[in-house]
C-alpha cells in the first residue's frame, strides 16, 4: 500500500516569553492509504501540534521550523489562481492559496470541542454551503443539499434538521455535524483531534461506529488523535505513541497491546483501566514529563524509566525499525 | 443504620423564560435534574454513582453536601436530616461531610497559596490558632504527598501539575477530619498515567481516616477498580444498583447493558461491542412518559411508556427499576 | 549577583554591567533609560532653575528639602529590604516600618514648615509634606516596582510611565506656590498678553499675570476635585455593586435600574446640571463628577461579582463552611478589586477633564483661584486674536495629566489581570 503522507524530521517550536519549547521534535511518520493511524499520548506530548501542522494550522506562538510533510496527491487540485499538479507535494512549501485549496478538499480536520467549532449564527445548511462554495463557486444548490443529506444520513441525523441552528443540537449531534462538514468535500485524509473526548460513552461508541462506516464508504485515511487507548484499540490499525514531542513507538495495534516495546508504552498500557479485567492492578508512572522549555538531554523519559542506562541520559535514541515493521526509539533495541 | 440515607430526593431547577413565553404559558418549566431517588451508603463503603451527563449524578453529589437544597425529600446523615439545615448547624455539619471538585484548576483560588487554600478550611470553621493551623496544614501536605510541605505551602496553583493540584483538593477535603466525602469525577481531568496515583491516595486516606465515599464518575472502567457498589443513574432516576462485580458481569437494566457494551476496552482482540442504544439522552425538562429509557430501549413493551417502574429490591443487594423484572 | 544583592539593588540592577546578554537586553533598556533620564533631567533642571528665582525666595530650599525626604525614604526602604532578606523582619512589618517612616517625615515636615515661614499658616507645611511624600512614593515605586517591569514587559513600562507622569504633576502642584517666579494671583506683573519672552517664558495673560506661574500652580484645584470625586465614587460605587450583585433578586434589579438610568446620561451634561444646582466650590464640583461616575464602578464590580460568585472555588469555600460574609470579603472582593482600581484610574482622567469642562463653562470656582480651567476659558477668547499661549500651555497640562492617568490605568489593567496561559 502506498503512503498517503510522509512526515520527515518535522520540528515545531513555540516561542514564548519564558523561552522556546519544542512541541514536535524531529518526528518521522508514515501514513498508509486507507488506514487509521492512532496518535496517542498524554497532555503536552505534541500530538495535537503534530496533527495541526499537517494542516498548517499551528497556533501562534508555534511555528514549523524544519522538516517536510509530503502528501501524495492522486489528481490535480485546481484553485482560483492555478492548479496543484498531482504527485508528491510538500505541504510546508505551499503558498496560502494552495494550502487553502487542500484544506477541506483533500485534508479535513475535526476539532475536539463541537460547542465552539460551529458558528452559532448560521444554520447548518449554510455551513455546508459555505464550505462547498469556497472550493467550487459554481456548485448548484441541489448538489449541495444532496451531498449534505447523504453524509448526515450516514451519521444518523435526519434531513429536516439541516435547517436548524447549532445550538439546537446536542453535543453528540453537533460533533456529527462537524464530522459531516469535514467529509462534505470527500477528502482523502481526515484528522480527528480528540473527536469524542467531550462526549458520553454511549454517544462516543455510536460516533466511532459511524466514523468506521464512513471510512469504508469514502475510502478515507484517518489520523485519530486521542489519549484514550481504549478507543484506539477498537478503531486504529496502527498506533504511534508520543512523549515530549517525539515518537516513542509506532506499532500495529494488536502488536502494541500484546507486547509493547518502549518502556513508556508499556507503563502507559499498564495504567489504563480495563473494565473486563478488574483484578489488574492499576499502576502509575512516578514523576512527570519535563518542562519543554528546559528539556533534558538524551531520552527525556529516562528519569522515569526503570530500564534507564547511561547512554539514555546523553543520546537521543533514533526511531529504528524492529521486528520488521515496528518502530521504536529506545536504546534497549537494536535495529533490523 | 446506614451512614447516609437518601429518601425520595428531588431537585428541580426552574428555567427562566422570556417575557412572551412566561405570559403565554401558565405552567412553570423545570429541569428535573433529580426526580425521586433513594439509596443508602454504609459506613466505610465506597458507593459509585455512574451515568452520563444529564443523568443527575453531579446534582445528587451536590445535594449530599448541601451545596444545593433538595426540592423534596430527605437526606439523613447519621440519623439527622440535613436537607433543611441552615446557619450554624449546617456549618458545623460541614465538618463531617466534604466534597472534592472535578476540575482542580478552577476549584482552587488562583490568588491563594495552596497552603492557605488548605488551611482556610480550618480558618473558616474557626479551628485552631495560626500556628496550629500551619502545623496541621503541613501535616496534610505531607500526607497527600506534597513533600516537603515547607516548599509546597507557598506555591500558587498555576505552579503545580494537574495531579499535584488534585492532591491539594483532596488535602483540603480531609483537613477537617470528615467522615463522608463526595468525590465528583476525581480523576477525570488527570492524565492516564497519574490516575492510579490519585486513586491510590484516595484509598489510603480511606483506610487511615476511616472514610466513606460517594464516587461520582462517568468512567465505568475506573469505577470498577475502587467501588464496592455501583448505582447507575439515567435522567434523574436510579435504574440499577448492584455489587461491583455483579453489575459489570451481569447487568440487568437495558440501559446498564448498553452502557457496559459501550465502554472502550484497551484490547484490540476483545469482541466488538454489541449494539449500543440508539439516540441520545433526552432533555430533563421533558422526560419521556413512563420509563424514561423506553424510547431507546430495545426491550420496551406496552407497559413501559405508561407506567414508571419502581426501584425494586431483588435481594443480594441488587435493585433494578425495570418492568422486565416486575416479578 | 546573588539573590540577596539582586533583591536589594532593585532597579539599579539594570545599570550594572553583566556579562553576556548585557549587550542585548540592557542595551535597549539603557537607550530607553537614557532618553527618559535626559528628558527628565532637562525638565528637572528647568524646574530648579525656576526655583532659584522663586517669588517666595525659598523655592530651591523647598525642593532640596523634599529631595532629602526622598533620600531618607530610599535609605529606609533599602534597610527594610535588607532586614527582610535577613529574615529579621516579615514583609508585613516591613510595610508598617515604611509607613511609620512616612508618618514621621510628615510630622517633621509640618513642624519645619510652621517654623520656617510662620506667616504661611501651614501652607508651607502642606507643601513640604505632600512634596516629600510624593517623592518618597516615586522612589519606592521605582525601587520596588522593577520586577513588574521585568515580568510584564510593555505593560509594566506603560503603567510606570503613567504613574510617574501623575506623580510628577502632583509634586509640581504641591510645591508650586513656593517655587514659582511670580505669585500666580498677582495682577499686572507684566505687560498684558505678551508673547513668551525671557522674563515670562510662557507669556502673560490678559490681566498681566505670569502664565508660567499660573500653569505650574493651576493644577491644585483640579487634582483636589479629582481625588475627592474618585474617593466618593469608589466608596459608594464599590460597596453598592458588591451588595447588590451578591444579594441578587429585587435589590439587584432595582439598583441596576437606577444606575443604568444615570449611566444613560452624557457625563458632562449631568455634571453641569448638578454643579449648577449645587453652586461653585471644590466639594460641589467633586460631588457632581462623583455622581456621574458611580454607575461605572457599580457595573464593573457587579459583572465581576456575578462571574466570580459562580466559580468552583467559591463553591469549594461554601463546602468548607464559609458564610456569606467570608465569601464576600475573602474570595470575591480580592478578585474584584483590581478591576475597580482600573476604573479608578480612568475615573481620574475623566474627572480632570470634566473639572476643566465645568470651570470652562463657568460652574467651577471663583475666578481668583489660579486654575487651568479658567485659563482655558480666557485663553479661548484670546485665540481668535492670535494669542495662542494662554490656552495652549494649561491645555497641554490637562492633557498630560489625563494621559498619565490613562496610561497608568491601561498598564495596571494588563498587570492586574493575571494571564493564565502563555
Amino acid at each position: 500500500m502506498a503512503n498517503l503522507l510522509e512526515i520527515q524530521n518535522l520540528t515545531v517550536e513555540y516561542k514564548t516569553r519564558r523561552g522556546t519549547a519544542r512541541g514536535v521534535d524531529n518526528v518521522n511518520l508514515n501514513l498508509e492509504e486507507n488506514k487509521t493511524l492512532g496518535l496517542a499520548g498524554e497532555s503536552g506530548c505534541g500530538k495535537s501540534t503534530l496533527g495541526r501542522s499537517i494542516m498548517r494550522l499551528v497556533p501562534y506562538p508555534g511555528e514549523v521550523v524544519g522538516g517536510k510533510i509530503l502528501m501524495h496527491l492522486h489528481h490535480d487540485v485546481p484553485y482560483p489562481k492555478g492548479v496543484i499538479s498531482k504527485g508528491i507535494v510538500n505541504i510546508l512549501d505551499l503558498n496560502e492559496d494552495e494550502i487553502r485549496a487542500l484544506r477541506g478538499k483533500e485534508i479535513a480536520y475535526i476539532f475536539q470541542d463541537p460547542m465552539t467549532s460551529l458558528n452559532p449564527m448560521i444554520k447548518v445548511d449554510k455551513h455546508f454551503q459555505e464550505i462547498m462554495k469556497a472550493h467550487d463557486p459554481e456548485i448548484e444548490e441541489e448538489e449541495i443539499r444532496g451531498r449534505a443529506y447523504e453524509i448526515l444520513d450516514g451519521l444518523g441525523i435526519s434531513p429536516e434538521r439541516i435547517s436548524d441552528y447549532p445550538h439546537q443540537f446536542s453535543g453528540g449531534m453537533r460533533q456529527r455535524v462537524m464530522i459531516g462538514l469535514g467529509l462534505a468535500l470527500r477528502p482523502k485524509l481526515l484528522i480527528a483531534d480528540e473527536p469524542t473526548t467531550s462526549l458520553d460513552v454511549i454517544v462516543e461508541a455510536q460516533i466511532l461506529e459511524e466514523i468506521a462506516e464512513l471510512k469504508e464508504l469514502f475510502n478515507l485515511t484517518m489520523i485519530l488523535i486521542t489519549h484514550n487507548l481504549g478507543v484506539l484499540a477498537q478503531t486504529a490499525d496502527d498506533i504511534a505513541i508520543m512523549y515530549t514531542g517525539r515518537i516513542m513507538e509506532q506499532s500495529p495495534t494488536e502488536l502494541l497491546f500484546e507486547d509493547p516495546l518502549h518502556p513508556y508504552a508499556k507503563a502507559l498500557l499498564e495504567s489504563v483501566p480495563d473494565v473486563q479485567h478488574p483484578e489488574k492492578k492499576l499502576s502509575w508512572i512516578p514523576g512527570a514529563p519535563p518542562d519543554l522549555i528546559h528539556p533534558i538531554p538524551g531520552c527525556m523519559y529516562n528519569p522515569r524509566c526503570p530500564h534507564a542506562m547511561d547512554i539514555c541520559k546523553t543520546t537521543i535514541p533514533d526511531l529504528i525499525t524492529v521486528d520488521g515493521g515496528r518502530l521504536v526509539a529506545c536504546h534497549l533495541f537494536r535495529g533490523d | 443504620m446506614a451512614l447516609v440515607e437518601v429518601r425520595n430526593v428531588k431537585k428541580y431547577f426552574s428555567v427562566t423564560k422570556g417575557i412572551v413565553e412566561s405570559l403565554m404559558t401558565r405552567e412553570a418549566t423545570y429541569v428535573r435534574a433529580v426526580d425521586g431517588i433513594s439509596f443508602e451508603i454504609e459506613k466505610g463503603e465506597v458507593l459509585g454513582l455512574a451515568g452520563e451527563s444529564g443523568s443527575g449524578k453531579t446534582t445528587t453529589g451536590r445535594l449530599c453536601v448541601r451545596l444545593l437544597r433538595p426540592t423534596e425529600g430527605e437526606i439523613i446523615y447519621n440519623g439527622k436530616d440535613i436537607a433543611t439545615m441552615k446557619g450554624k448547624e449546617l456549618r458545623r455539619m460541614r465538618r463531617r461531610i466534604q466534597f472534592t471538585f472535578q476540575d482542580p484548576t478552577s476549584s482552587l483560588n488562583p490568588r491563594l497559596k495552596i497552603g492557605d487554600a488548605i488551611s482556610d478550611a480550618l480558618k473558616l470553621q474557626g479551628i485552631g490558632s495560626a500556628d496550629e493551623r500551619r502545623g496541621r496544614t503541613d501535616e496534610i501536605l505531607e500526607r497527600v504527598g506534597l513533600s516537603p510541605a515547607s516548599s509546597f505551602y507557598n506555591r500558587l496553583p498555576h505552579q503545580l501539575s494537574g495531579g499535584q493540584k488534585q492532591r491539594v483538593v483532596f488535602g483540603r477535603a480531609i483537613i477537617l477530619n470528615p467522615e463522608f466525602v463526595v468525590t465528583d469525577e476525581p480523576v477525570a481531568m488527570v492524565d492516564v498515567s497519574i490516575k492510579a496515583q490519585i486513586l491510590d491516595l484516595m484509598m489510603d486516606l480511606k483506610r487511615e481516616l476511616d472514610l466513606t465515599y460517594l464516587f461520582i464518575s462517568h468512567d465505568l472502567a475506573t469505577s470498577r477498580h475502587v467501588c464496592d457498589r455501583i448505582a447507575i443513574m439515567y435522567l434523574g432516576k436510579i435504574v440499577e444498583v448492584a455489587d461491583r462485580d455483579r453489575i459489570y458481569e451481569d447487568p440487568l437494566h437495558p440501559y446498564a447493558v448498553g452502557l457496559m457494551n459501550a465502554i472502550p476496552i484497551p484490547d484490540p482482540k476483545a469482541k466488538k461491542a454489541e449494539a449500543v442504544p440508539r439516540g441520545e439522552i433526552p432533555s430533563p425538562i421533558n422526560p419521556p412518559s413512563g420509563c424514561r429509557f423506553h424510547p431507546r430501549c430495545p426491550m420496551a413493551f406496552e407497559k413501559c411508556p405508561n407506567e414508571e417502574p419502581e426501584l425494586r429490591d431483588l435481594g443480594n443487594g441488587r435493585q433494578v427499576a425495570c418492568h422486565l423484572y416486575d416479578n | 549577583m546573588s539573590q540577596q544583592e539582586t533583591a536589594i539593588s532593585g532597579v539599579f540592577y539594570y545599570l550594572i554591567p553583566r556579562t553576556g546578554d548585557w549587550k542585548e537586553r540592557s542595551r535597549s533598556f539603557l537607550i530607553g533609560l537614557a532618553v527618559v533620564v535626559i528628558g527628565s533631567l532637562a525638565i528637572i533642571s528647568a524646574f530648579i532653575g525656576l526655583a532659584l528665582r522663586s517669588n517666595s525666595g525659598i523655592g530651591i530650599y523647598v525642593i532640596v528639602y523634599t529631595i532629602l525626604c526622598a533620600f531618607v525614604v530610599l535609605i529606609s526602604d533599602a534597610y527594610r529590604k535588607y532586614r527582610i532578606q535577613e529574615k529579621h523582619m516579615t514583609p508585613r512589618t516591613g510595610w508598617l516600618f515604611l509607613s511609620a517612616i512616612f508618618i514621621i517625615l510628615g510630622f517633621v515636615s509640618v513642624v519645619v514648615g510652621l517654623f520656617w515661614v510662620p506667616e504661611s499658616e501651614g501652607s508651607l507645611s502642606s507643601a513640604l509634606v505632600l512634596g516629600g511624600t510624593v517623592l518618597g512614593v516615586v522612589v519606592i515605586l521605582l525601587y520596588d516596582g522593577y520586577p513588574i517591569l521585568e515580568e510584564r514587559g510593555s505593560a509594566g513600562y506603560v503603567a510606570m510611565a503613567g504613574l510617574l507622569i501623575v506623580f510628577a504633576m502632583v509634586y509640581m502642584t504641591a510645591v508650586s506656590w513656593w517655587v514659582v517666579p511670580y505669585d500666580p494671583r498677582d495682577l499686572d506683573v507684566g505687560p498684558y498678553i505678551s508673547a513668551p519672552s525671557v522674563q515670562f517664558p510662557l507669556g502673560t495673560t490678559s490681566l498681566g499675570q505670569d502664565l508660567l506661574s499660573r500653569t505650574i500652580a493651576g493644577g491644585g484645584i483640579m487634582l483636589q476635585v479629582a481625588v475627592l470625586s474618585v474617593l466618593v465614587c469608589f466608596s459608594v460605587g464599590v460597596p453598592l455593586g458588591l451588595a447588590a450583585s451578591y444579594r441578587g433578586g429585587v435589590a439587584d434589579k432595582a439598583t441596576s435600574l437606577v444606575m443604568d438610568s444615570i449611566f444613560a446620561f452624557p457625563g458632562l451634561v449631568l455634571a453641569i446640571a448638578i454643579a449648577a444646582m449645587l453652586g461653585p466650590g471644590v466639594v460641589n464640583m467633586a460631588l457632581a463628577i462623583a455622581v456621574v461616575y458611580i454607575p461605572s464602578y457599580f457595573r464593573v464590580i457587579r459583572s465581576q461579582v456575578l462571574t466570580v460568585k459562580e466559580l468552583p472555588y467559591v463553591e469549594a469555600a461554601i463546602v468548607l463552611g464559609a458564610r456569606d460574609r467570608d465569601i464576600l470579603f475573602r474570595y470575591v472582593l480580592p478578585n474584584v478589586l483590581p478591576s475597580a482600581v482600573v476604573v479608578m484610574s480612568i475615573n481620574f482622567a475623566d474627572a480632570i477633564l470634566t473639572a476643566a469642562g465645568l470651570t470652562f463653562v463657568g460652574l467651577g470656582l471663583p475666578v481668583s483661584v489660579p486654575d487651568w480651567g479658567w485659563d482655558l476659558t480666557f485663553g479661548s477668547h484670546q485665540l481668535i486674536a492670535g494669542k495662542w499661549w494662554v490656552i495652549t500651555y494649561p491645555g497641554l497640562m490637562i492633557v498630560i495629566l489625563a494621559l498619565g492617568f490613562t496610561l497608568a490605568g491601561e498598564g495596571l489593567n494588563e498587570i492586574l489581570t493575571p494571564k493564565l496561559k502563555e
